[in-house]
């Protein structure tokens, strides 16, 4: 199965974090929201211009694209 | 006169901390501003029991890192001044994201009252949540309570009055963190409870902090050499 940055998955789908390719700065105001690898979310929208919206453990959560670059998810 | 006491509102954005606020100060409250940073504290106050509790609103925080300056301004009031109590507004329908914060707040040494809101959101996702458990677990009061509807003010106030006289026996979570973690952070305990600051700050919160590398209490150990 292969990894895919959250920025390319497609809105309604369930995704599963495996890893977060950022510095401890960011990796850390991830985790602190409750995102990091294991757990599963949704993108609720991710056109472009504007954020990524992610489905987090029943928040919402707005994502810059390059922090959804960064974010490696695979199909569940 | 009216004994005086301070309370803190901490909590994730959105969970309720200015409807907490409302519900407690009613009318009186006036809004400031911190000084030299963007981000509004609002400061009112209520009278129970003979008491004048001055209540501030802190900003909404996922955590109590130094990354930004709305966490900076929640953890410094929390540290430096001290209040008598800490008011730790969770999203009842969002539990395992808010105690994140709790954990934290516990750990730095607060005297944290756990405000358990949204309660009727809970029960609408039909979620059971064992407050009694909860509250044994985390070693401090936990209130349920629906702000937006009023509900459970009046025995948070009560709460408050009884931390404030010492009246709640506090069993403090101390959170593990492993063997190989719990080695070093008792030797670092060791070391800075030796230091200054272990007078104002709780010694394993320094060790915990140094090993994560906290840029402000880095900060605050050079300060002290220098001095």
């Amino acid at each position: 199965m292969s990894f895919m940055p959250l920025a390319m998955v497609c809105p309604g789908e369930p995704v599963q974090v495996v890893g977060i390719r950022a510095g401890h700065g960011l990796q850390r105001k991830l985790a602190d929201m409750g995102l990091i690898p294991g757990v599963i979310i949704r993108v609720m929208n991710g056109q472009m211009p504007g954020p990524v919206i992610i489905d987090l453990r029943g928040s919402r959560l707005a994502l810059g694209h390059g922090v959804a670059q960064k974010i490696l998810v695979k199909e569940v | 006169m009216a004994k005086e006491i301070t309370i803190a509102l901490a909590g994730n954005p959105n969970s309720g901390k200015t409807t907490v606020f409302n519900n407690l100060t009613g009318a009186r409250q006036h809004v400031g501003n911190w000084p030299g940073v963007t981000v509004e504290k609002k400061v009112g106050s209520c009278s129970q029991g003979g008491y004048s509790i001055k209540v501030v609103d802190l900003p909404g925080v996922y955590s109590l890192t130094a990354y930004s300056p709305d966490e900076v301004i929640a953890r410094d009031f929390i540290l430096e001044e001290k209040p008598d109590a800490v008011v730790d507004i969770v999203d009842a329908s969002n539990l395992e994201r808010n105690l994140y914060l709790t954990v934290q707040l516990l750990e730095m040494g607060a005297r944290v009252i756990v405000a358990l809101n949204m309660m009727d959101q809970a029960d609408s996702r039909d979620y059971r949540i064992d407050i009694a458990g909860l509250s044994h677990l985390l070693g401090v009061p936990v209130i349920p309570l629906v702000a937006s509807r009023n509900k459970g003010t009046t025995e948070l106030l009560d709460e408050i009055i009884k931390i404030a006289e010492n009246k709640t026996k506090s069993a403090r979570l101390k959170v593990e963190y492993g063997r190989e973690m719990e080695e070093e952070l008792t030797k670092l305990e060791k070391l800075v409870a030796q230091s200054k600051l272990a007078s104002k700050y709780s010694p394993r919160w320094l060790a915990v902090k140094l090993l994560e590398g906290d840029e402000e209490v880095v900060k605050k150990f050079k300060e002290v050499k220098v001095a």
